[in-house]
């Protein structure tokens, strides 16, 4: 007999959310961390979130200087940087912590795509996790253009005008679709206060709402669940999640803070750019050289920059619907499989991220 | 006559008394030289109370002594003022260990029923000789600082005068009753100590440190495997407590560090009197830029003609920006007709803002993804990103007295002429009504 749709519904909900385990002693006392060659995958979550706590703090510490305006923005960052005391490691921890919270956010995402860890009963953390990462270079985009100088502001620029871009393949009829989308992004028919306000609102406010909700129907599902086996055999050993597993994770943490605390205290996050793209940002003026954006956003730049734009279109549309649908389309595959094709995707964002670049001279010369 | 007793009679009289009442107890008995534990009766509280007691009483110990027997070295140690800065903490911290733990000892012998039993009123002289004398210590570290440096031209002689036969009080005789009484509850510590638990002074295991370890095995294969599921237990409780112990003392250690800079982060930075006028500066400059640009805007919203040049400042090799009505960079040339051209300087590819320098044939850059445009024409290079041509902008020309002399729609289609003898002299606008057309 067939199931009436919502008993099935409920039934799904019922096994993916197992509220009967929310409890002590599933969540924390039995539950085991199997250790196998793919254990490593089991920190870079963890240290993900590690590092959005260090922006979370960082970041309203930041708040307490930055204003969020086009005349002032500009003079506000500079004032932290170089009046604040202590205000430009606050800064630089913001900026190298955002960096490798995205780095650990995919790493987190391909390790779990090899360990086949969206498997039945996780879909539901798979997805809170997809999502996760769109908020995450959400939050990358929008916190870009805050300190408003030269390279932001025009990156920002360059990134919403591929909005404008999509209108060509619509039909005649709603070919303004696209550049009405962009100005109501933007706020405004050109960046400006407008474009700062939002962005600025979704940088502080919207965008770490949604991630405190999301993440913690992420973390909560992971601990009902369990680690996710990750490999086909037994494992060999298991560690308690409890006290063993957590102390590792604490003392990965630990090293990670070091090796971010130094860093941020020798090297200026800037200092990897040329001084003029550093100004304040000059609505008047010509858009200065060398204007692109941050490093994770290269695998979709560079092939942005030599292919033609349906082609990224379709490429970027059918990889963010395949990540959702990836539990139900990687269903049947081994782990062996998932294996490969994370390896195939990570060699293809290591390639273009390291020489995207020399990628795109070569072609266009 | 109370001094020489308290202070010659009663030391000898503890001195021979403690050795011939230790020697007797060795004698009549030997089980009886222990600490008495009642380890087995109460063990959660003995544990925070023995251990902080120990501790403490051992390196107090271990600093009185040193003081006493080596007090020319010591002298010399407490010469350095950060050794004796460090003596002293120790020394505070020590006796405030042993202060918290006699007071949980104490405690624990006050409130559990089953300890009361096995206690008798020698334990009760003992406690209360330690409290009193341990307080006493405490008052004298803290009524007569630097207690480490002073006793050694002061007690130091007075207990070697004792020990020398050559009693001397003349020192001691004018001291604070606090230090006097201190040293007298010293000598009643010793004349008790071999009636009573202190005995286990004297027996302390230390082969334990030593022997072999002992390890219990079970031949019952049931109670062998409670052995080592409890050994495990241990183990890992061990391990725990070891590793969150570490990790809380870096942590501890790190959030110093990391406090100390979050904390001045907060405090308003000391600005030197120019930094803060520089500052003050730049801060308004930037905000007259951006009045400048509101107005731009303003003017945009009001005015149906907007000043772009005079003909005679434009030129075909750099181009002049201004701004048009949509609030848009746009780039004004001269070609080498003569006439004005005006193009959007937004490229049509992504949006940048488009170079105003010429190259040798007569094309800007967009430096964003290199497009090359045609200032004639507006058109782009042959593959290039962008695919469309720069916008033209609609212009007017102006005499000196401000008559319309010539203009351009968006299309490119001219009206009117130019004369090139006072061409120099007229002023180039865009005008609202051309833009709107567009």
């Amino acid at each position: 007999m067939k199931q009436p749709l919502v008993s099935t519904l409920f039934d799904f909900i019922a096994s993916r959310i197992p509220l009967h385990k929310l409890d002590v002693r599933h969540m924390i006392t039995e539950k085991e961390v199997p250790v196998h060659r793919m254990s490593w995958g089991y920190y870079v979550g963890g240290l993900a979130l590690f590092f959005f706590i260090i922006q979370v703090f960082t970041g309203m510490m930041l708040l307490f200087y930055y204003e969020p305006t086009v005349s002032e923005a500009h003079e506000s960052v500079e004032y932290i940087t170089h009046f604040v005391t202590m205000g430009a490691l606050i800064r630089n921890l913001h900026a190298w912590s955002a960096s490798f919270m995205i780095f650990c956010v995919i790493a987190h995402m391909l390790s779990a795509l090899a360990m086949k860890a969206f498997a039945k009963p996780r879909e539901i953390t798979w997805i809170a996790g997809v999502l996760l990462l769109l908020i995450t270079f959400g939050f990358g985009f929008t916190g870009y253009l805050l300190p408003w100088n030269q390279i932001a502001v025009n990156a920002t620029k360059v990134g919403l005008a591929s909005i404008d871009q999509m209108g060509q393949y619509l039909p005649a009829a709603l070919s303004h679709l696209a550049e009405d989308v962009r100005v109501t992004i933007q706020g405004a028919p050109a960046i400006g206060q407008a474009t700062l306000s939002r962005f600025f609102a979704l940088h502080v406010v919207i965008l770490p709402l949604m991630v405190f909700g999301v993440i913690g129907l992420h973390v909560l599902s992971v601990q009902l669940h369990g680690m996710s086996p990750g490999i086909e055999d037994k494992p060999r050993r298991k560690d308690k999640f409890f006290p063993i597993f957590i102390l590792k994770d604490f003392k990965e943490w630990g090293i990670a803070f070091l090796v971010l605390f130094i860093l941020s205290l020798c090297l200026p996050f800037d200092s990897l750019f040329p001084y003029p793209l550093l100004e304040p940002y000059n609505a008047l003026g010509s858009t200065p050289d060398g204007i692109k954006p941050e490093w994770y956003f290269y695998f979709v730049y560079y092939p942005m920059e030599l292919l033609p734009f349906w082609i990224i279109i379709v490429v970027m549309t059918l990889a963010t619907l395949g990540l959702f649908a990836a539990p139900w389309i990687f269903k049947g595959t081994s782990h062996k499989t998932m294996r490969w094709i994370a390896s195939a995707i990570a060699a293809y964002m290591i390639i273009m991220t390291l020489f995207g670049e020399n990628i795109y001279h070569a072609i266009k010369g | 006559m109370l001094e020489l007793f308290a202070f010659v009679g009663l030391p000898y009289a503890a001195i021979l008394i403690c050795i011939v009442g230790t020697v007797w107890r060795f004698r009549n008995d030997q089980y009886g030289i222990s600490s008495l534990s009642s380890q087995f009766l109460e063990g959660r509280k003995l544990l925070w109370g023995s251990a902080p007691w120990h501790i403490g009483i051992l390196i107090i110990f271990l600093g009185h002594f040193v003081a006493f027997l080596l007090p020319g070295i010591w002298q010399r140690l407490m010469a350095v003022p950060l050794l004796l800065a460090l003596a002293e903490m120790t020394g505070f911290a020590s006796t405030v260990l042993c202060l918290l733990g006699l007071t949980v000892l104490f405690y624990r012998r006050l409130t559990t029923a089953r300890l009361q039993k096995s206690t008798n009123i020698g334990d009760f002289i003992v406690t209360a000789l330690l409290l009193v004398q341990v307080g006493l210590g405490l008052m004298v570290a803290g009524g007569y600082r630097w207690g480490a440096s002073w006793s050694t031209g002061t007690l130091t002689p007075y207990v070697w005068s004792l020990i020398s036969f050559s009693p001397d009080v003349s020192v001691i005789r004018d001291m604070p009753i606090v230090i006097q009484a201190h040293v007298v509850g010293a000598w009643l510590i010793l004349l008790v100590l071999p009636f009573t638990r202190l005995i286990h002074m004297v027996s302390v295991p230390l082969q334990y440190l030593f022997r072999s370890p002992q390890k219990v095995v079970w031949n019952n294969p049931r109670r062998n495997n409670q052995a080592v599921a409890a050994r495990v237990t241990q183990e890992s409780r061990r391990h725990f407590l070891k590793a969150a112990f570490g990790l809380s003392a870096a942590g501890l250690l790190l959030s110093v560090g990391v406090l100390d800079k979050l904390g001045r982060f907060f405090q308003m930075p000391g600005l030197h009197h120019d930094e803060e006028a520089n500052l003050l500066e730049t801060r308004l400059r930037r905000l007259q830029l951006t009045a400048e640009e509101k107005e731009l805007e303003l003017e945009r919203l009001r005015s149906d003609h907007i000043y772009v040049a005079k003909l005679a400042e434009l030129n075909n090799t750099v181009g002049k920006y201004f701004i048009d009505y949509s609030m848009r960079p746009g780039l004004a040339f001269r070609a080498e007709d003569g006439w004005p051209m005006l193009l959007s300087a937004k490229c049509t590819h992504l949006g940048c803002t488009v170079g105003n320098q010429v190259d040798a044939s007569g094309r800007i850059l967009c430096p964003c993804h290199v497009s090359y445009f045609d200032i004639k024409t507006g058109m782009p290079n042959d593959g290039a990103p962008a695919k469309a041509p720069l916008d033209r902008i609609a212009w007017v020309l102006r005499d000196e007295q401000g008559t319309e002399v010539a203009t351009e729609s968006p299309r490119g289609s001219r009206t009117g002429r130019l004369d090139p003898a006072v061409a120099d002299g007229y002023s180039l606008y865009i005008v609202r009504s051309l833009s709107a057309e567009a």
